[in-house]
């Protein structure tokens, strides 16, 4: 066996860089924000050393056109020459060191020097960095092409500590070089930083993050604040928000202010909290920080104790993540319960305009339920209610399954005076099914729509016995559809027939159509299933006895006649109903007209005969 | 009041939901509108989604239903519809069909040749007929043939219709389960526990799956951990009831208190369950853990939901186990005639 021979990968560096500027970055626009992370790195680790100094970072712009230049300077830690090679160059070397600071760790610095300086290559053709280490040594340039050279030298002179990096802009990229734009920049990434961020430009100055909020580093104080704290969130997140919930950790290492949403957002829309890592922006959508049903808020969270991706665009999803997103979403929930407990009308308010947020969120969660119950909204036959005064009539809670359900029975049912919960809507019948075990002395019970015939009234058996022959009539024509007649009394009395059918019955009726229209291969595969269900597979035609036309046809049966009227009076209920139709049900509707309008015009034929 | 909705209202609505029952009942709203006013590219637009839908909240005879209409639909017109998408339903489809004891060992093979030959007709790689394959023969409980379509399936190339790797991987862990490796089960369940396998269902089954496994070998503590962050996924999730299952299998062993928190917050889910497989299991589990429960807590009422259809006294907590007990062993015995061997009834033994 011969010594293993170690080699080495030949990179391409300029296809390195055009890779992760191009790439890694969802935009040209975040060079400003690197430098920015750079330069408070740097401040940072110079703090580290000299503790109660006072950073800045100074932002210049000068020239037009093609001389137009941007500087960003910073008085932290500066670097030495080893520095520079050490970060500048760590994408060309593959140093132990290097690799683990760019792969994982818990470092103190956001940025990773090298790395954010590449993305300048996406506004700039020539990035030229004066530095001075506060350590001491010369003062050094660095300058680097997109092509992956650079040159250092030492300079003559001797600069103050500090980092000074200077970019000429591409005619693509003059955009991000306007005033206006940088210094709205500075602000969206800046605006928490704890140090002056000052533009200057055309001789004049302006500090863009000059009035820090006090309640940053304590939410808690948020409450007592309230216009000011809406006010920078709407500067901030630009949306004019009404309310919100100041977030915290135990730890205190991350806190947040949550603006409740004026407008009410799908459940599935992007969720984009902007991020302030060590008080400086590192995402404006970060997704993954707050749980799931936090859909309801935009949110500003600082933190220091979060890994963010190589993109700095996100955060690692790790236990840390896990932990801070768990206890995120409390402080929210515990916001919300304190509402519910000393602000209902705010919480109100709230549950109006994100009624179906906070719906999706008791689904979930059993004592946020039993919490906000009684402002959840559900429709009911006693109109739209919250269900809080739903609950207070002290009546059993029917509810349906389906909107269909609903729209079958809540007629019959209103006119029984029975409470019924329109099911249908999202999350509702969940809602209904849960909240006896949420809620003390309430009982709740779905109805199928069979069961509204609880509450008709019956026929006694001496008249049941004079529709005998009616009912077989009408058993026999049904049949084929499996469903069976029933007589019934009940209101309204304009109501003829009630076509009801259970969940197996409905399936069933699923399962036919399908069965139509498939292979061979899947009709006897969904025949197998249906031999299973078909006993409990019947539906029910309620005839109403206290309806006039049913009456003539209860109590004159004729062999011809009444099965055509039946079958006629069930795919009539079938429409109603909006069921859709089996290509049998549908013959009967056409022949069934066919033959009705032909047996008036003989009938009017004879009539006229007599005359 | 509003009742009726038109359908492309409601297909935006059901687009913005979540996958679950609501979103189910928004889509097959949508495909009844579609189909009452013969609309029917919407109908099979709706239908392609009720299939997504169901499959993964627990309603595989929706998406069975929904499917066959389909499928007919497109063997009358296969220039009208998209062929790449529908083979990708079917084999959700395929993989479904072995939970339905009514439907035949013969059909359901019927079923993957049908499957297979459609698939080659496309031109897709063989691999998903094998890895299908496979995945019948150990539901049928024939492992001997499902370790030669094994073999056959790993060779085989994978293509942009295979499955991912995540999800393969998986079921090959279920295999050496199957068999009893449970030393063989952790080494294939490495790469998925490290994380270089995933995918939307992955790990969430596999870290329920090995906790048995973990707990026969003695390794409790790990299995605590597997468990812990394994419910944190599947929490509230309908798509999960034999998770469940496995999640309370272990507790019953090791914690029956956290146990009963599962129950209690998943047997909703297990209640209205189409899948009559993953339904037997959870009942299976939840007679065992009850029967543990007794011991410690006599006097406990299990909270039931709603629309649970048991009569009896939720305090009895015997009798409650032996409805569950009951329900299962009944669908054990319909699985067992269908397969003609015990596989399925000696798993919940």
């Amino acid at each position: 066996m011969t010594a293993s021979n170690e080699y080495r990968f030949q990179v391409n560096l300029s296809g390195m860089i055009q890779i992760l500027s191009n790439h890694l970055y969802s935009s040209p626009k975040v060079f400003l924000r690197e430098l920015m992370q750079n330069a408070t790195d740097a401040i940072t680790a110079r703090t580290e050393a000299e503790p109660g100094y006072q950073g800045e970072v100074r932002v210049e712009l000068t020239g037009t056109g093609e001389q137009l230049t941007m500087m960003v300077e910073d008085n932290g830690i500066g670097l030495t020459e080893a520095d520079i090679h050490e970060f500048l160059a760590m994408i060309g070397q593959s140093s132990k060191r290097g690799q683990q600071a760019l792969l994982d760790g818990e470092t103190s610095f956001i940025g990773r020097f090298g790395i954010g300086l590449l993305s300048c290559f996406m506004v700039s053709h020539e990035i030229v960095m004066l530095t001075q280490s506060a350590k001491g040594g010369p003062s050094m340039e660095w300058r680097g092409k997109p092509d992956g050279t650079y040159t250092i030298r030492q300079l003559d002179t001797q600069l103050s500590p500090g980092t000074k990096v200077y970019l000429r802009c591409t005619p693509d990229a003059a955009h991000y070089f306007e005033p206006d734009y940088v210094k709205e920049a500075l602000f969206y990434y800046g605006a928490l930083l704890p140090y002056p961020v000052t533009l200057y430009h055309d001789g004049a100055q302006h500090v863009v993050n000059s009035e820090t909020p006090i309640w940053l580093m304590d939410p808690a104080l948020a409450r007592s604040r309230r216009a000011e704290v809406l006010a920078f969130g709407e500067r901030l997140l630009g949306e004019q928000f009404q309310d919100f919930i100041p977030l915290t950790t135990a730890s205190g290492r991350t806190g947040g202010i949550a603006f409740v949403l004026p407008h009410a957002v799908n459940l599935n829309a992007k969720r984009s909290h902007r991020v302030y890592l060590k008080r400086m922006l590192i995402s404006e959508k970060a997704e993954n920080i707050l749980p799931e049903w936090a859909f309801f808020v935009k949110c500003l969270i600082w933190t220091d104790e979060l890994q963010p991706t190589a993109s700095r665009e996100h955060f690692y999803e790790n236990e840390k993540l896990e932990e801070v997103r768990s206890e995120l979403g409390d402080a929210l929930r515990k916001g919300l319960a304190d509402m519910a407990e000393s602000q209902t009308e705010r919480l109100q308010k709230l549950i109006r305009l994100h009624a179906l947020s906070m719906k999706a969120l008791a689904v979930q969660d059993q004592a946020f339920y039993a919490m906000i119950h009684r402002w959840l909204p559900f429709e009911s036959t006693r109109g739209h209610r919250e269900l809080g005064e739903l609950i207070d009539e002290g009546e059993t809670l029917y509810f349906t399954s389906s909107v269909d359900e609903y729209r079958q029975i809540h007629h019959v049912a209103s006119a029984q005076s029975m409470l019924v919960i329109n099911g249908g809507y999202i999350y509702d019948s969940e809602l209904m099914a849960t909240l006896p075990m949420t809620v003390h002395n309430v009982h709740t019970e779905r109805l199928q729509p069979d069961q509204v015939s609880m509450s008709f009234t019956d026929v006694p058996p001496a008249e049941r016995n004079q529709y005998y022959d009616a009912l077989r009539l009408a058993d026999s024509a049904l049949q084929r559809f499996r469903c069976r007649a029933e007589v019934k009394g009940f209101k309204p009395s304009d109501l003829p027939v009630l076509f009801t059918l259970s969940q197996e019955s409905s399936t069933l009726r699923a399962l036919e159509k399908a069965s139509e229209e498939s292979t061979e291969l899947f009709s006897s595969v969904l025949g197998s299933l249906s031999s299973s269900m078909s006993s409990a597979g019947y539906s029910t035609l309620y005839l109403n006895v206290s309806n006039p036309i049913i009456q003539r046809v209860l109590t004159s049966p004729d062999d011809q006649m009444t099965p055509i009227a039946i079958e006629m009076l069930y795919v009539n209920a079938l429409m109603m109903g909006h069921y859709a139709m089996s290509k049998q049900e549908l013959e009967v509707l056409n022949q069934g007209i066919i033959r009705f309008i032909n047996w008036g015009l003989r009938a009017n034929t004879d009539r006229k005969g007599d005359a | 009041m509003k009742t009726e909705m038109d359908f492309e209202e409601l297909m935006d609505e059901a687009y913005g939901l979540p996958n679950g029952p609501a979103k189910l009942g928004m889509l097959e709203e949508a495909a009844r509108v579609a189909d009452v006013n013969g609309m029917e590219e919407e109908a099979y637009e709706a239908r392609s989604e009720i299939v997504e839908t169901a499959t993964f909240c627990g309603y595989p005879m929706k998406a069975l239903i929904a499917f066959s209409w389909q499928l007919g639909k497109f063997d009358q017109q296969p220039e009208e519809y998209d062929e790449e998408t529908l083979m990708w339903s079917y084999k959700w489809i395929l993989g479904k069909m072995p939970d339905f004891p009514e439907i035949s060992r013969e059909k359901i093979l019927e079923l993957l040749e049908d499957f297979g030959r459609r698939f080659k007709s496309y031109g897709y790689s063989e691999r998903s007929y094998w890895y299908y394959r496979f995945r019948i023969f150990m539901d049928f409980g024939e492992l001997e043939e499902a370790g030669r379509s094994y073999d056959r399936f790993r060779t085989m190339d994978r293509d942009f219709m295979s499955d991912c790797e995540a999800c393969e991987q998986d079921e090959i862990m279920r295999y050496f389960l199957l068999k009893g490796d449970d030393e063989k089960v952790l080494e294939v369940a490495q790469p998925i526990l490290k994380g270089r396998m995933s995918c939307a269902e992955i790990p969430h089954l596999t870290l329920s799956e090995i906790l048995m496994p973990l707990y026969r070998l003695g390794r409790t503590a790990e299995a605590d951990k597997h468990q812990t962050k394994g419910y944190r996924l599947i929490k509230g999730q309908n798509d999960f009831v034999q998770s469940f299952a496995e999640q309370m299998d272990y507790l019953t062993r090791t914690n029956p208190a956290k146990g009963i928190d599962v129950l209690e917050e998943t047997l909703v889910f297990a209640a209205d369950h189409e899948d009559p497989y993953a339904k037997m299991l959870f009942y299976a589990r939840a007679a065992s853990l009850l029967r543990r429960w007794v011991e410690e807590s006599p006097e406990y009422r299990l909270r039931l939901p709603a629309s649970f259809p048991y009569e009896g006294d939720p305090g009895d907590l015997l009798k409650l186990a032996d409805y569950f007990a009951e329900h299962a062993q009944t669908a054990a015995a319909k699985f067992d005639q269908r397969n003609g061997n015990h596989h399925v009834s000696s798993l919940i033994e």
